[in-house]
């Protein structure tokens, strides 16, 4: 038995470890990627939140409390009373001594001139209220100019978000392309799987299905292209080895059957192999109505000739005469070696005229042939035959007609062809 | 089925004991007429009664967010840390700056306000500081003085510093006010006080006779973040308060405490 060749191809288990382990080491770079985004849009979520918010918060709160001194400086002139003068500057004091403002460099600075200013301002309004009037025009510039301080400083806190939220963006779009690189990844790889599994396994082994299917003796072994597994491969050759096998498995079967068939000797067919298709036969002559005969022949004084010239010669007799009844009769004609020197006959298809006219030629030729024994001698045989019409009667019944008429036959002197008495 | 109810009974008791733990607060006071007032009002009238009745509500209202009965106590700001650190208080309400020996002492929770420091004086003594300085008097400026202020606090601990090569006398009381009756009493020329602090007193000074001098400070460990102090490894109660004080924040508690006692927020 040939050694299936799986080395020089690739297994079908090595085939798809690799593309698997491809594919994980592909997609675990992409998700890496996307790991990596990912760390980056939450860092910069944390930092949104732990940093930049309480940072925007703070902004928040200093432009309050540079609002809040715009809004007690402003008390400070409209107060009429010296008390509540001096209660607004204690405010402004206290809003300019917040540490919001006096860690904002230019707030700080505001926030001292504002103060110096307003103190100032209050001890002149302390000896002459009437002087509140001619410093409040300066006042207004420098309330204008906690005004455009208060709008920059919320500008500055709500720009402080735009940085971070431009980095997640940034990273959010990132994320998008990779994750769809990953999609496409992960359908691409699906989408080569199922072209290399149908490529590779699903046709292949639909082809050895086709073929085991139709596996047969009388049908040529089956061929496969080159398969590019080595499992499928192994498949498609053990398929070939059944074939073989089948074809060699029926030749021994055909062989055993005609031996168990066959006559050794004679190479006739034997006599249950005779009665077997002789009963099959008379059946269905008798189903559709059609005529059938049945013969039986003794080669005359056989004993005789043995004890004289030897067994030898008497096997040549014998086989000399199946080979001349053998060209004699129909392809359609049963003839057995019934036993010893005896032989029987069945002729389908035929009336008991016919099959007498037959049997009666061929007894003549058998009895003028000359025999050449195995010493060189010249001997001639003949042959005594019963006939019976086996149309209407079982295949024993007829049997035992022509033994009767055979025996006739011998009994007149031998030589002779004897049709049995119609039974009725 | 009698004994699942005594278990269930217990646990009950056990758990209501765990919500309504009891504390004890130490609230700060700013003057010696508010000391020792355990569950009565704060004295309206007295110095920075506005700023004790702040802290007050607060603390209450922290108690009240981490179900918790608490026992107030009204002490001297020097009593609260060490008062907090030997486990005599679970919280302190003193506007307390952060600074690594106190961090030592104490937890500290998240921050409650932001404060500076600034110089009080009288207008006389800042006139002839200023003269004999030959510039307006500043706190880095200021030598050859006599400052109050008060014991225990950051100020303190800043003035003690530099007082040897300033030439300072460092004049440490009990409370704010009794500070600012040494300058009334012209036996301290200036205070240095927690801005809310000195706000709180010299608005209150019905005779107007301290003014701010100079600039407000928050550097050297004078200014930054106030905060509630707690004793150290107590990180569960640190947790609920400062998850307290988010909510205080969020859901606009804390502005409307503030403006009930105090014009502005200033946080």
């Amino acid at each position: 038995m040939p050694t299936p060749n799986i080395q020089q191809r690739p297994s079908a288990g090595r085939t798809f470890a690799i593309l698997a382990g491809v594919f994980a080491l592909l997609f675990g770079a992409v998700v890496a990627l996307l790991a990596i985004t990912q760390h980056h849009v939450l860092d910069a979520a944390e930092r949104l939140q732990r940093e930049t918010v309480p940072e925007i918060i703070r902004y928040q709160r200093l432009a309050r409390n540079l609002d809040q001194l715009n809004h007690e400086g402003e008390r400070l002139f409209s107060s009429l009373s010296a008390e509540d003068r001096q209660q607004a500057l204690f405010l402004v004091m206290l809003v300019a001594s917040h540490p919001s403002i006096l860690e904002h460099p230019q707030a700080a600075a505001m926030a001292r001139d504002t103060e110096n200013y307003l103190v100032e301002t209050n001890q002149l309004a302390a000896r002459d209220p009437s002087l509140l009037r001619s410093r409040y025009p300066e006042w207004q510039r420098i309330s204008q100019r906690l005004h455009l301080l208060v709008d920059d400083i919320s500008v500055q806190g709500a720009n402080l978000a735009t940085a971070d939220l431009d980095d997640m963006a940034n990273a959010m779009r990132a994320a998008r392309v990779k994750l769809l690189g990953a999609l496409t990844l992960v359908g691409g790889f699906i989408l080569l799987l199922i072209v290399l599994l149908r490529q590779h396994l699903i046709r292949p082994l639909q082809r050895i299905d086709r073929a085991l299917s139709s596996l047969d003796v009388d049908q040529p072994a089956p061929e496969f292209p080159r398969a590019s597994l080595a499992e499928i491969h192994a498949v498609e050759e053990a398929a070939g080895r059944l074939h073989k096998a089948m074809v060699s498995n029926e030749a021994a079967r055909r062989e055993l059957e005609l031996l168990a068939n066959r006559d050794g000797l004679t190479g006739l067919i034997n006599r249950r192999h005779f009665m077997a298709n002789a009963e099959a036969e008379i059946r269905r002559s008798q189903r559709y109505g059609r005529p059938i005969v049945v013969a039986l022949g003794d080669l005359d004084s056989f004993k005789r000739l043995n004890d004289t010239y030897g067994h030898g010669a008497g096997d040549v007799v014998l086989r000399t005469f199946a080979g001349l009844l053998t060209d004699s009769v129909r392809q359609s004609d049963l003839v057995c070696r019934y036993g010893g020197e005896e032989f029987a006959f069945l002729f389908p298809e035929s009336t008991i005229d016919q099959a007498h006219i037959l049997v009666e030629r061929f007894r003549q030729r058998f009895a003028e042939h000359d025999i050449r024994l195995p010493d060189g001698l010249l001997v001639r045989v003949t042959i005594s035959i019963g006939l019976a019409d086996a149309s209407h009667c079982p295949l024993e019944i007829a049997l035992q007609r022509a033994d009767f008429a055979l025996y006739e036959a011998k009994r007149l002197g031998r030589n002779r062809v004897i049709v049995a008495a119609d039974p009725d | 089925m009698s004994r699942l109810r005594a278990i269930a009974l217990i646990a009950a008791l056990f758990s209501g004991l765990l919500q309504a733990a009891e504390l004890k607060v130490a609230v700060g006071v700013q003057d010696p007429a508010q000391v020792s007032m355990q569950g009565n009002l704060v004295p309206s009238g007295t110095p920075g009664a506005d700023l004790v009745a702040l802290n007050d509500e607060l603390a209450r209202e922290v108690c009240r967010r981490i179900n918790a009965r608490c026992a107030f106590f009204y002490v001297p700001f020097a009593e609260i840390l060490p008062g907090v650190e030997e486990r005599r208080f679970d919280l302190g309400f003193g506007n307390f700056l952060r600074a690594p020996e106190r961090e030592k002492r104490v937890a500290f929770s998240d921050p409650v306000w932001r404060s500076s420091s600034r110089l009080i004086g009288t207008p006389d003594s800042a006139r002839a500081f200023a003269d004999k300085l030959g510039q307006p008097v500043t706190l880095g400026n200021l030598r050859g003085g006599r400052v109050a202020t008060l014991e225990g606090s950051r100020q303190q601990a800043f003035l003690d510093d530099i007082a040897g090569r300033r030439e300072l006398t460092v004049l440490a009381t009990p409370t704010p006010a009794e500070a600012l009756d040494r300058l009334r009493d012209n036996r301290a020329d200036f205070a240095l006080l927690a801005i809310r602090t000195g706000y709180a007193l010299i608005r209150s000074d019905k005779a107007q006779r301290f003014v701010f001098v100079g600039p407000a400070v928050a550097d050297h460990g004078l200014g930054d973040t106030s905060h509630i102090v707690l004793p150290k490894k107590r990180n569960t109660l640190r947790r609920s308060v400062n998850r307290a004080i988010a909510e205080i924040r969020g859901d606009g508690t804390f502005n409307r405490i503030t403006h009930r006692h105090f014009p502005l927020t200033l946080d």
